[in-house]
């Protein structure tokens, strides 16, 4: 009898990419080799399995005795339950049968139409509308966490008037009386401030107000976009313009400094058109290529074919080069922007082929080319971008222009700074401030906090008694857009009503609603006043309106003659005339003249969604690291530093400083710090309290995304920064598998031959499957790693959230996680994201070792998890290959992170809970089963109509969130099945498949399209 | 010199058959007796109004899914709306006694000011200020599943299984009682053969119907036996 032979740790083949999770495990220093070999010969990550409640062994036994004695008494007791009926039941509710409803939500400035499901009147899941646009289908994080800011335990429930609690009667009073104070001045000295909406009926309350009071001043905020893009459109074409990105048209894109998969406008959308151009599926398919230009990895970064590392500052020193290349080497017709580029030189460091291959690239792909600029960028950068996609015949093709909601758009930082200067010289008498809050988030130069304290009077209308509120002389509390009647129109020109799912759980009042009050309409409910927003253009026939109006609610898109599409001219003259006033600045950046970054948090956003405890424990799409923003700083620049990740930095400019701990990120542009917003709170709630760094103190309204002179200075502390994607390490297999687009045209099957079925007879008799065959294929081209799955995930199956704390013990609970590998070089690596939730192995490990059956295999293949029958013993997931079983180690949804001062989950927060799923205990073991609560309902509804189930009728969470559609789920014996032609696909291996497993879930390997002539 | 007699060597002997017997039969007492079929079954309480099924569904002819509308549509059979009584107690039997929580509970649901004599048949005028707003009917449950277990009425009402399968002769009884264990041994007992228990579609709610001869199937019936099936 031989030995067993632990499986053979994979060395590096040469010639083969190496990846790697961390820079701990890439650099192998002789203490992290030790450290993870150690970590490699324990069964679970390290402290994942010790006890850590302080309870000790005597007052556990007493414990334990007393337990008992009361659960044999219990057990003697049968529990009564009532069953509470309705008194009337309401139309079309069936108890037990969720309903969904078509409403919409605004999103980081993009209009994004939802299905919402509803269990008896409670919303529980959050979904896109397939037929709005901007959705397709899906929603991105913030949309799918948005369910839980409505139950959010912390959400103001009473107007108050500084510290002291008022009834909406007394706020009524006063805020009426204040208002009739402005009537004879017309409002002089009353300013409102609001946040960038894309309603309708918003703009039309807007305007009613202003009709009441004609001197009256409205502002807008928003510190996260900025207002670039809309001072650059005025310069373009005149008008803010927006620019509509088709994506799925492109064949090269330039992204300078754009994030345009996940935290610019319309990421949802993009990813899907991205993606779209991208679904490789035979070496016949062509694909697009993408240049990225950024200083920190962002999705987009990774999903680069060639990405360059610039200091956000010298971007649009790159973006001139580049035009300056096209118009002299490729003579593209610039007018007289030609003339104002002359002299410009790239950046140091930029190599020669950047410009020329680039150049050369969009040339000869002129009317399928793409230049797309991020947010943050100066508006001069913006109007060359609107100029090159017009000069390369891209306008019209790729992009189009959406007329503006809001002709009067302004740069909403431009305002705020007038907003303060107009406080700071005591001409705000009166400041309402709509659902933003300016004391947290807007710029340090400002001073907004202490300037708002001196207002004489101020309302403010948010969710949470924030920080904004603290300064304020009444608060009032918001409605969630599930509670509340509203409409958006997305950048395509779509308008969707907002239908609330609910009534106000705490009796708040909308933005719309206080408008109207302010302006004294007869008509102050929010329905009342969006029907009458639709009843213009449909004219006087009340059935025809009501008609159309139902529809609309229904479907989720009110068809009506709106802003549409066009295709501007560009000025040139006047982007000319921008370019030539403003000169570049020449000092480098380096350690002696650091930059210093703020990108909006792709979870948090600028702390709008703080308080929301899934976002909070998601981990970043990047770094990894959960409840925690920190300062990126590249390994070359920590280095010559002396930093060390962890350790506490300030940073100071102009007398602000902020305190924030430093963190080395691979592919983060040398001299380049960047900070991501809305975290440090300190009046979110008790989720977004006390975690990260609020780094607005740093900020100038001047310059409010980058600076740049920056002092660093070491606070001698360090911070313990948590990060997930060390847990569960998977020990250097190959496991993301890439190829280039032409090695996979010369070796179409590449992916199978690094991971070959194995050569061995497995050890019992193969069951044959027959009926259905459930299987899942996820497209490695297609995700970009924006991590909505996971949050899909957790709403769809009441996964709890566990803490920093108990994340640093590894045990997080995802049943998805989204790894993030790097390939190559430190400074400069590329990156390949890998979704992994239980593949449902055939010959599934987990369930030979189960002690008590609790896992077992259907027949139809999935490894079901019967969580009443766990005892706990951990056997299954120490025996998972692929690390996706989640263990209860205590009672989360009693000991999580609302503790402490909570003696329990909020009940609001239980009511988002799907009442399909079990809700675990503690001591059990879970993991993902294909949502089998979703086919389980599927399997039941064909049955009760005595019908087969059609092909695609079920769609799991994680795939049903996908903006790229990634995922696919469905019956592999089913060859009319989308699954059943994707799993065949010769790009097509399986995780680990040579140990035999035969996973479920296959995925297809990830082609990279680079341009030979970028080896220059 | 022997201090105890020889037959004490008998002792311990006895004292292991003792012990055997006695485990055996604790064993065999828990074991049986407190199943479901003698802890569940059986269980009757008293319900805020003491509605008769043998009254409305037995001797008035009531079918079930009058009231228990959701039964083929949805996972719950659905305890009525007290929507569902007043269709007739608006009219009938006003001046019950025993009806007072139903009618107390329909009125509750309009504002103080709008519970007039129209809106609150039988509910005396002084009586009407004091209910709270939207006052239910809180019944007890009889038929209780654990929590992780999710049974699903429509799929086996549509498969053919009589109502009485599971709730017994629910038409002859003044209390509504638990007739059966509902345990997940019982469960899968028909599971594995649901043949017997299968009865045409028009006759799943008759109580009294018989089988006669070979059923026609209402649908192909295919129960699941694995884990998922019943929990998730």
């Amino acid at each position: 009898m031989s030995k067993r032979q632990p499986y053979p740790q994979v060395e590096a083949i040469p010639g083969m990419p190496v990846y790697w999770a961390s820079l701990e495990e890439r650099a192998a220093t002789p203490e992290q080799e030790a450290k993870i070999a150690a970590e490699r010969a324990q069964e679970f990550p390290e402290g994942a399995s010790e006890l850590i409640d302080p309870v000790s062994r005597r007052s556990f036994m007493s414990l334990m005795s007393a337990g008992i004695a009361l659960g044999a008494l219990e057990a003697c007791r049968r529990p009564v339950e009532h069953i509470v009926p309705y008194n009337q039941l309401p139309e079309n509710v069936i108890p037990g049968v969720p309903a969904h409803y078509a409403t919409v939500a605004e999103i980081r400035g993009e209009a994004i139409g939802l299905l919402v499901e509803s269990h008896e009147g409670r919303p529980t899941k959050i979904e896109g509308n397939p037929e709005h646009p901007s959705s397709q289908g899906a929603v991105d994080l913030q949309g799918q966490a948005s369910v839980l800011d409505l139950y959010d335990p912390d959400r103001a429930r009473t107007p108050t008037e500084g510290a002291h609690a008022r009834t909406w009667a007394e706020f009524d009073a006063a805020f009426s009386a204040r208002m009739a104070m402005y009537a004879p001045t017309g409002g002089q000295g009353l300013h409102v401030l609001t946040s960038v909406t894309r309603s309708p009926t918003f703009l039309r309350m807007r305007d009613a107000v202003l009709a009441r009071f004609p001197n009256a001043r409205f502002h807008t905020h928003d510190t996260a976009i900025g207002g670039s893009s809309i001072t650059a459109a005025r310069v373009a074409f005149g008008t803010p313009l927006r620019p509509v990105y088709e994506f799925d048209r492109a064949r090269v894109v330039v992204s300078l400094d754009c994030d345009f998969l996940q935290t610019e406008a319309g990421a949802v959308r993009n990813a899907r058109a991205f993606a779209d151009s991208r679904r490789v599926r035979s070496g016949r398919d062509s694909m697009s290529r993408l240049y990225q230009i950024e200083s920190t990895h962002t999705t987009t970064g990774a999903n680069a074919d060639h990405r360059l590392r610039l200091p956000v500052r010298d971007i649009e020193a790159y973006g001139r080069a580049l035009a300056l290349r096209l118009a002299t080497a490729h003579q593209l017709d610039m007018g007289d922007v030609t003339a104002a580029l002359q002299g410009v030189t790239p950046p140091a460091g930029v190599p020669a082929h950047w410009i020329q291959a680039v150049a050369a690239d969009l040339v000869a792909n002129r009317g399928q080319s793409l230049v797309v600029v991020g947010a943050r960028q100066p508006a001069e950068l913006h109007a060359l971008a609107h100029m090159l996609n017009e000069a390369l015949g891209n306008a019209g093709r790729t992009v189009r222009y959406s007329l503006p909601i809001d002709p009067g758009a302004t740069d909403p930082v431009e305002d705020l700074r007038g907003l303060a200067q107009a406080m700071e010289t005591g001409q705000v008498q009166t400041l309402v401030i709509l659902g933003v809050n300016p004391a947290y988030d807007s710029p340090g130069d400002l001073g907004f906090a202490a300037k708002l304290a001196r207002v004489p009077v101020s309302f403010h209308l948010s969710l949470v008694h924030d920080e904004t509120s603290q300064h304020c002389t009444w608060h009032a509390p918001t409605t969630h857009f599930l509670e509340a009647w509203g409409d958006a129109i997305s950048s395509t020109g779509v308008l969707a009503i907002q239908q609330p799912l609910v009534a106000p759980l705490f009796g708040s009042r909308s933005e719309i609603e206080l408008l109207a009050q302010m302006a004294d309409l007869p008509v102050r409910t929010g329905h009342e006043l969006v029907r009458q927003g639709r009843r213009g253009p449909l004219g006087a026939d009340e059935h025809a309106f009501e008609r159309e109006w139902r529809r609309a609610l229904h479907s989720g898109i009110a068809n009506s003659p709106m802003p549409g599409m066009v295709v501007a001219g560009v000025r040139r003259t006047d982007v000319a005339a921008a370019i030539r006033t403003r000169a570049l600045p020449t000092t480098p950046i380096s350690r002696t003249n650091l930059e210093v970054v703020f990108q909006p948090d792709p979870k948090r956003f600028d702390g709008r969604h703080a308080n929301n405890a899934w976002l909070a424990e998601l981990p970043d799409p990047m770094t990894r690291i959960v409840w925690d923003n920190v300062a990126q700083v590249s390994p070359t620049t920590a280095r010559e530093l002396g930093l060390h990740g962890g350790e506490l930095v300030e940073l100071n400019k102009d007398g602000r400083s902020i305190r924030v701990a430093a963190w080395i990120t691979p592919g983060q542009a040398d001299g380049s710090i960047t900070l991501n917003l809305g975290w440090g709170r300190t009046h979110a709630g008790r989720i977004g309290d006390a975690h990260g760094f609020d780094v607005n103190p740093l900020r100038s309204s001047q310059s409010p995304f980058a600076l740049e002179g920056v002092a660093l200075r070491m606070a001698g502390e360090t911070h313990r920064v948590v990060q997930t994607q060390e847990h569960h390490r998977m020990e250097n297999r190959p496991l993301a598998l890439e190829a280039t687009l032409d090695e996979y045209r010369e070796q179409p099957r590449f992916a199978q031959h690094q991971s070959p079925t194995p050569r061995t007879l497995p050890l019992w008799r193969e069951v044959q499957y027959e009926g259905h065959k459930w299987g899942m294929v996820v497209d490695l081209n297609a995700c970009t790693g924006c991590n909505a799955c996971v949050i899909a995930c957790q709403s769809e199956n009441n996964i709890p959230v566990v803490g920093k704390d108990q994340v640093s013990r590894g045990r997080e609970m995802h049943w998805i996680r989204v790894d993030r590998y790097f390939v190559g070089d430190e400074n400069d690596p590329q990156v390949a994201s890998q979704p992994v939730a239980c593949v449902q192995c055939e010959e599934a490990p987990c369930e030979n070792v189960c002690p008590v059956n609790a896992t077992a295999h259907t027949p139809e293949g999935l490894n079901d998890m019967a969580y009443n029958r766990c005892i706990g013993t951990r056997y299954c997931s120490n025996n998972c290959p692929y690390k996706v079983r989640r263990f209860n180690y205590l009672n989360w949804h009693n000991d999580g992170p609302y503790q402490p001062g909570d003696p329990d989950v909020p009940e609001t927060v239980q009511m988002q809970h799907n009442p399909n799923v079990t809700v675990r205990f503690r001591g059990v073991m879970e993991k993902c089963t294909y949502c089998v609560q979703r086919i389980q309902t599927a399997k039941i509804s064909a049955k009760r109509d005595n019908r087969p189930l059609r092909p695609d009728e079920i769609t799991v969470a994680c795939q049903q969130s996908c903006p790229s559609q990634a995922i696919t789920f469905g019956d592999l014996n089913d060859d009319r099945s989308r699954v059943h032609a994707l799993a065949r696909n010769e790009r097509g291996y399986k995780l680990l498949a040579e140990i035999g497993t035969q996973p479920r879930t296959s995925y297809l390997a990830k082609i990279r399209n680079p341009n030979p002539e970028m080896h220059g | 010199m022997q201090i105890f007699p020889r037959s004490l060597n008998r002792i311990p002997a006895l004292v292991a058959i003792a012990l055997a017997l006695g485990g055996a039969g604790v064993t065999f007492v828990v074991w049986y007796y407190f199943s479901p079929l003698h802890t569940q079954v059986g269980y009757q309480p008293r319900q805020p109004v003491p509605y008769s099924h043998r009254l409305h569904a037995g001797q008035l002819g009531m079918d079930c899914r009058y009231c228990h509308t959701g039964v083929d549509r949805s996972s719950v059979a659905m305890v009525p709306p007290v929507q569902t009584c007043m269709n007739c107690h608006a009219l009938i039997r006003t001046n019950s006694a025993r009806l007072a929580p139903v009618r107390e509970s329909w009125c509750s649901q309009f504002a103080p000011d709008q519970r007039t004599d129209a809106n609150c048949p039988g509910v005396p005028a002084a009586r009407r200020g004091e209910l709270a707003s939207n006052q239910p009917v809180e019944w007890v449950r009889v038929h209780r599943l654990p929590d992780h277990a999710y049974f699903d009425h429509s799929v086996h009402v549509t498969a053919g299984v009589g109502c009485v399968e599971c709730h017994g002769r629910i038409d002859q009884m003044d209390v509504v009682r638990q007739s059966q264990p509902l345990s997940m041994s019982w469960c899968l007992d028909c599971h594995r053969n649901p043949g017997p228990r299968l009865r045409p579609q028009d006759q799943v709610t008759n109580m009294e119907w018989q089988r006669s001869g070979p059923v026609a199937q209402a649908r192909p019936v295919d129960p699941p036996q694995h884990c998922s099936g019943c929990h998730r």
